[in-house]
């Protein structure tokens, strides 16, 4: 075992008995895959019988920490949920932030992998006493947020939870798991969880872990504080993410009605302002920070005298623009639902303006679901994270499969890759960003692939995507890769001017390791490999790496006048030149012997 | 002049690089630079393609000729323009190449602005190379010669100011002067710089009034920026008319233009 940061071993529980075995990992395969992410995703495919659907029984749910987690070094305090995505078919990692994570890693493990389905709705605690199921049967279709109120009432002091809402439980296939406000949100884990049966998951510490060489963490952690302060997370401690919406409205990036446009008119009215000034829009109430975390993003914001609600640029973008909702009370009323229901905004708010358009072309029959409604908006929601409307159903299952059921054309404005919704930023303005997305593992996402970065650099032409792109997209996802493994937040990423080389300078003083920036690059494109090679062996087809049809047809006029397309023959072109890069063949497929030298076999 | 007209200042920059950032600009493809055999040239952007002149002394037709050459198999069309052009606007070159690009029969589009043909400020079929060359070699070094080669279509005054923009923001087409003399140069260089609209985003904003617009007299990005008290840094990029991003302080404007000046760290 490394000198520092890791127990060296993952917990594997039988949610259907509560018991639980250890299982040892390899000095090697920590430091091939360091965790977070990255060893999430050798675990589920060694875990996972292949083939086996996500809400299978047997399908293991992960939650995996990493070598960071524990130390003083700031927005470390995070863990990665890693599953079969109900939404996608293929892996999905989503990272959050809170207490939970120091407390599962002190727990005395690497991972804590969940499979089987308890018998009745269940909590699973583990802390030093081992592992045990607790009757959760009367917090069912409760938020998680009561949930985890109410089991800090019933288990006392120590324990933190994650948990699901009444989404979760329904099995909605983009609902989340959540903690302290926090939300692994993306690719359905909620319901994967929900199959389990399982409400929560609390744990408590139990252990401790060193770190090899304590002097210089605490050194590191002292520099990348005082970093943290400076200019390059200025726009997150002060303004948040939503200092986007108006940047990107301005940039015809914003994605406005299902895409069908990217300018929003009413951007201005969901604009956050500061608390003295006196507008008719959402206004900064507050600010926190998640769990050893320097940089504060979290800003919560209020209109008028309703509820207060933690906003970001993505549950904006996706319950308003996406929407056609300029009625900020209404956005932040719907983020909170999201929220409560636990579902992904981004998702949810995908599949309702994908919905919106087909209501609105006559596909589906709900005169009432309109763009720029927001008493739609709200109602659509609860039918889809509580009631089981038919229509409420429908939308559950995610653009995709729901734009299989309604047929005709739907398919080609269903905003999706790999079934996962588009996040806030337009593919035809951002051509970097639309490789992407295309080819990112999880699907459409904006945390595995930071292109837009490159997009919005001036360093390349943002509507004329070539090899300065590819390149571009290649190292975000590298980038990102390791990020999400060690794990530090993307929000620090700014302060790194020798990205690789500074990494392997925290990863060595914690584990002792003597790792460089060139191993760690060697590390990214490994983790980036086995995620591909986890979802070709679950059924990938090289047709999956691609983006909508309407964003391929359908040109966007900027305000320059210039016309924005991002043709069938250029992102076609950028992916195999994506695929020649990373070593895979036309079809995006690697040597078939790779899996073997990655540790996978 | 005493110098080299590309090398003159301009606003912090050089009429050089202000020529080929409008141009750019202007018809959004390649820009190719000829120059004499061995010119020294102020520093250009990357993709800049720069060739020379393969023969000296052979006036304007023997330049045209090795532009379009250079563009052959990258463009149809090619907006030709000499180096002193100071207040040669966007608008002027799109709507000049507009022209060739609804008439495929149309060889040349050539503006005949404020009283003369502008040779040195027209569009050209990159497939007039050839001609071009040819004439070159037979010595008829005039640029009515190759007008004699293909269909010309003459803008005149009335007809470039039915482009809106250009007639908003370039109202005595302005953008053919150039300067021949010292004292052509001084007269430009002491008109005042183009009125431009900034705006501020983020945390550039921040502090209550300061996100715009700012009407403000900027020949470049970097002036708009200095003008905001902005320092364009790995932290602030600039995106001109909500289309492309920069963070090159010499990028050109033009009257009317739109600075949006952002934060670099843009997204979630």
């Amino acid at each position: 075992m490394p000198a520092g940061g890791y127990f060296g071993r993952a917990l594997v529980v039988d949610a259907a008995t509560g018991t639980s075995v250890t299982q040892p990992l390899p000095d090697e395969i920590l430091r091939a895959y360091i965790g977070g992410s990255g060893l999430g995703a050798w675990l589920l495919y060694r875990l996972e019988t292949p083939g086996a659907g996500a809400l299978d029984a047997t399908a293991p749910l992960a939650f995996v920490f990493s070598p960071l987690v524990g130390t003083p070094l700031t927005t470390s305090a995070k863990f990665a949920v890693v599953a079969k995505s109900p939404l996608t078919g293929m892996l999905t990692d989503a990272l959050a932030s809170s207490q939970f994570a120091i407390a599962g890693k002190l727990t005395g493990h690497d991972a804590i992998v969940i499979r089987g389905t308890a018998p009745r709705l269940s909590v699973l605690l583990v802390d030093g006493a081992g592992t045990r199921l607790l009757d959760a049967r009367h917090l069912s279709g409760r938020t998680a947020a009561e949930t985890d109120e109410e089991l800090r009432e019933q288990l006392g002091r120590g324990w933190r939870m994650a948990a699901i809402g009444p989404a979760g439980e329904r099995g909605v296939r983009y609902a989340t798991i959540s903690h302290d406000g926090r939300h692994a949100g993306r690719g359905g884990l909620g319901a994967a969880m929900g199959a389990k049966n399982l409400k929560a998951i609390a744990v408590r510490s139990a252990a401790k872990v060193a770190t090899a060489d304590p002097r210089g963490v605490l050194a590191a952690a002292r520099d990348l504080r005082e970093r943290s302060f400076g200019p390059a997370t200025a726009k997150y401690r002060e303004l948040g993410t939503l200092a986007n919406l108006l940047a990107f409205n301005a940039i015809a990036t914003l994605p406005t009605r299902n895409f069908q446009a990217a300018e929003f008119e009413g951007a201005d009215r969901l604009a956050g302002h500061e608390p003295e000034e006196a507008v008719d829009g959402m206004r900064r109430v507050a600010r926190s920070s998640c769990a050893s975390c320097t940089i504060g993003c979290e800003h919560i914001y209020r209109v008028g005298g309703g509820k207060k609600a933690r906003v970001e640029y993505e549950n904006v973008f996706a319950l308003g623009p996406m929407c056609g909702v300029s009625d900020p009370g209404a956005v932040l009323a719907a983020s909170a639902r999201c929220d409560e229901l636990g579902i992904d905004t981004i998702s949810a708010g995908g599949t309702i303006a994908w919905a919106m358009e087909c209501a609105q072309r006559g596909l589906i029959d709900v005169p009432w679901l309109r763009f720029g409604d927001p008493a739609a908006l709200l109602r659509v929601l609860d039918e889809i994270g509580t009631s089981g409307t038919p229509l409420g159903s429908l939308l559950g299952e995610g653009s995709r499969q729901a734009s299989r059921t309604v047929g005709g054309d739907s398919a080609s404005f269903a905003p999706h890759v790999k079934g996962l919704e588009i996040p806030g930023y337009e593919p035809r303005t951002l051509h970097a960003m639309a490789l992407g997305l295309a080819v990112n593992a999880r699907g459409a996402d904006h945390n595995r692939s930071g292109a837009y970065e490159a997009d919005l650099s001036g360093d390349l032409d943002r509507l004329d995507g070539g090899d300065a792109h590819v390149a571009a997209a290649i190292e975000t996802e590298d980038r990102a890769a390791i990020m999400d493994s060690l794990i530090l937040c993307k929000f620090l990423r700014g302060v790194f001017t020798d990205p690789f080389g500074e990494w392997a300078g925290l990863l060595a003083s914690v584990t002792g390791w003597d790792v460089t920036a060139e191993e760690l690059r060697a590390t990214a494109r490994r983790i980036v490999l086995a995620k591909r090679i986890y979802n070709i062996r679950e059924g990938w087809q090289p047709s999956d790496d691609w983006l909508p049809d309407r964003l391929l047809k359908e040109p966007l006029t900027l305000p320059s006048g210039r016309v924005a397309t991002l043709t069938a023959d250029r992102l076609r072109t950028m992916i195999d030149a994506y695929y020649q890069k990373r070593g895979l063949d036309h079809e995006g497929r690697p040597d078939p012997g790779i899996a073997a030298g990655l540790g996978l076999d | 002049m005493g110098t080299s007209k590309a090398a003159l200042e301009w606003h912090g920059s050089t009429l050089l690089v202000r020529t080929v950032g409008v141009v750019a600009r202007g018809c959004g493809g390649p820009v190719v630079v000829v120059r004499a055999h061995g010119q020294e040239l102020p520093a250009l952007p990357e993709d800049t393609v720069v060739v020379d002149d393969a023969r000296e002394g052979k006036g304007p037709v023997q330049g045209i000729a090795a532009g379009l050459g250079a563009l052959r198999g990258r463009a149809d069309v090619a907006f030709v323009c000499s180096t002193d052009m100071p207040f040669l606007h966007p608008a002027f070159i799109r709507h000049v190449l507009g022209v060739l690009g609804d008439s495929e029969g149309t060889g040349v589009a050539l503006p005949v602005a404020r009283g003369f043909k502008q040779p040195l400020a027209a569009a050209y079929r990159v497939s007039l190379a050839d001609a071009a060359e040819r004439l070159v070699k037979e010595d008829r070094l005039r640029p009515a010669f190759l007008f004699d080669e293909c269909v010309v279509e003459q803008l005149d005054d009335e007809a470039l100011k039915q482009d809106q923009v250009l007639a908003a923001f370039d109202p005595d087409l302005d953008s053919v002067v150039n300067v021949n003399t010292p004292a052509d140069y001084q007269a430009a260089r002491a008109r005042p710089a183009p009125e431009v609209t900034v705006q501020l985003f983020g945390t550039l904003a921040k502090g209550g009034g300061k996100s715009g617009p700012h009407a403000v007299r900027a020949a470049t990005v970097g002036a708009a920026a200095d003008a905001m008290g902005l320092v364009l840094d790995r932290h602030v990029i600039a995106a001109l008319n909500g289309d492309q991003i920069t963070r090159d302080g010499q990028t050109p404007l033009a009257a009317g233009d739109t600075v949006l000046f952002l934060s670099a760290d843009a997204g979630g």
